[in-house]
């Protein structure tokens, strides 16, 4: 049976929260997977101390273990697939006729200024 | 045709013009006490009823005279402090920050005004005093202290995009509870070493040591739990101990207070460098992936985490086979802090 790296939707009504998990396709969302490879928070915040920059999602990955589970043959579902593109583990897909988003990779946060707010 | 007046009112509307207490409508009384109809063809300015007003019941003729007459004369307005509370002429315990007389557990406590606040805001944000030294000087707790100086900073903020303030409320708030303005010469505010009492520590404990031993606080925390602080790990400004103990030992209070401040500057530089290493160890761990419209945040975690079973606690993710409790009553979902 094909392994899949998969979201499994948790949270509750109109507050999504997803595992982002590896389990055999033909299994449910969200029954008990082979592995949890993380989390996938999809309602953008916005930071408090910098309420003008861009919202962010917030994801936790083991990345070791996604690299694994590629290397053995999982196939990610194409929001996972999205999700691996932007931190480099796989290729993003590109459908025909579609033009690339670009995705602007940061080092570990060198490039942001260090920022102590001092009341807090 | 004007409207006709019942019989037998005109003494009761006199004596309603007598009260201006009571009659709010505007009316000219002729000489007779007769209040004058205008024409038909003149505009009327104030709608008027005819209906006669309410006697005084006994208890409302009591308590105006009580007003004019009595204790409560002296509590038509406000005093130059801008509160004049009904506690302070009646009740079981006289005393002027008692609003009802019957709850005379209920103590209004005042507050920081805005010439305080700005003062606070000068000497952390202008001046770069420590928080500690600032909280120490005024007697007004570090929480506050530092939520003071995050509201100024929102003001400030806002006053520069031009953005219309609630003044008149704030004045209006301000003017009915009393303040307090951090004088340098004025009383504390608040009492800011106040710390939490453990019920650990209300026990008795009946320890043997040896009497050469040197019994200190420390070591009595310890006998009460291996996770009990003593008072000085506790305290939000433990370097008053130290202030104290200099001035007791001989020092010029001038020589304490700068030890003091240096002191102080030390432990927020120290605290400082704490929050940059913290910072520093989640930025290695996080990479960040900007996309056109949003920043995805990236967390290195572990797999391992959540145990042989996977459903240790610490584990990440929604847990498998396990109730989530963000439903269950009592829980507080309110935040208790600012991050």
């Amino acid at each position: 049976m094909v392994v899949k790296i998969r979201l499994a939707r948790f949270g509750r009504s109109n507050s999504p929260f997803y595992n982002i998990v590896v389990a055999h396709a033909r299994t449910a969302r969200n029954s008990r997977p082979l592995e949890v490879l993380g989390t996938y928070d999809p309602i953008p915040k916005k930071d408090i101390y910098d309420p003008e920059g861009k919202p962010h999602k917030d994801i936790k990955l083991d990345i070791t273990r996604a690299k694994y589970w590629i290397g053995v043959g999982a196939q990610p579902s194409d929001t996972a697939r999205r999700l691996l593109s932007l931190v480099g583990i796989m290729n993003p897909k590109v459908r025909q006729g579609e033009p690339v988003r670009p995705i602007r990779m940061m080092e570990p946060l060198k490039a942001q200024p260090k920022t102590t707010p001092k009341t807090a | 045709m004007p409207p006709r007046l019942p019989a037998g009112c005109s003494a009761q509307l006199a004596n309603c013009l007598d009260q201006s207490l009571i009659c709010t409508a505007q009316r000219t009384a002729t000489a007779a006490g007769r209040p004058s109809w205008p024409s038909p063809t003149t505009q009327q300015t104030s709608s008027f009823s005819t209906t006669a007003p309410r006697e005084l019941t006994v208890k409302q003729r009591r308590f105006w005279n009580w007003m004019r007459k009595g204790l409560g004369k002296s509590l038509r307005n406000p005093k130059p402090d801008g509160v004049n509370y009904l506690g302070s002429v009646i009740g079981s315990e006289k005393s002027p920050d008692i609003p009802f007389p019957n709850n005379p557990q209920f103590r209004s406590s005042p507050v920081l005004s805005d010439t305080a606040r700005e003062r606070i805001y000068e000497n952390v944000m202008k001046k770069g005093l420590p928080l500690k030294a600032v909280s120490a000087r005024h007697g007004v707790d570090m929480r506050r202290v530092a939520a003071v100086v995050r509201l100024k900073e929102i003001e400030k903020r806002w006053e520069a995009e031009g953005k219309p303030m609630a003044l008149p409320y704030a004045k209006a708030v301000l003017s009915m509870v009393p303040t307090h303005d951090c004088l340098p010469d004025s009383q504390p505010f608040e009492a800011i070493n106040e710390m939490h009492v453990h019920s650990y520590t209300q026990q008795q404990i009946f320890l043997p040591t040896s009497e050469s031993r040197h019994f200190t606080r420390a070591d009595a925390a310890k006998a009460f739990g291996d996770f009990i602080l003593p008072p000085e790990k506790k305290m939000w400004v433990p370097e008053l101990l130290q202030f104290e103990k200099d001035v007791a030992g001989g020092a010029s209070i001038k020589d304490a207070r700068v030890r003091f401040l240096e002191t102080t500057a030390q432990s927020e530089k120290e605290l400082g460098a704490k929050h940059a290493e913290q910072d520093k160890i989640v930025r290695e761990n996080n990479t960040r992936a900007d996309t056109d419209r949003f920043q995805f945040r990236f967390e290195a975690i572990n797999v391992d985490s959540s145990g042989k079973n996977g459903r240790h606690v610490r584990g990440v993710g929604w847990r498998y086979g396990m109730p989530h409790n963000d439903r269950k009553p009592g829980a507080v979902k309110i935040p208790t802090k600012v991050e």
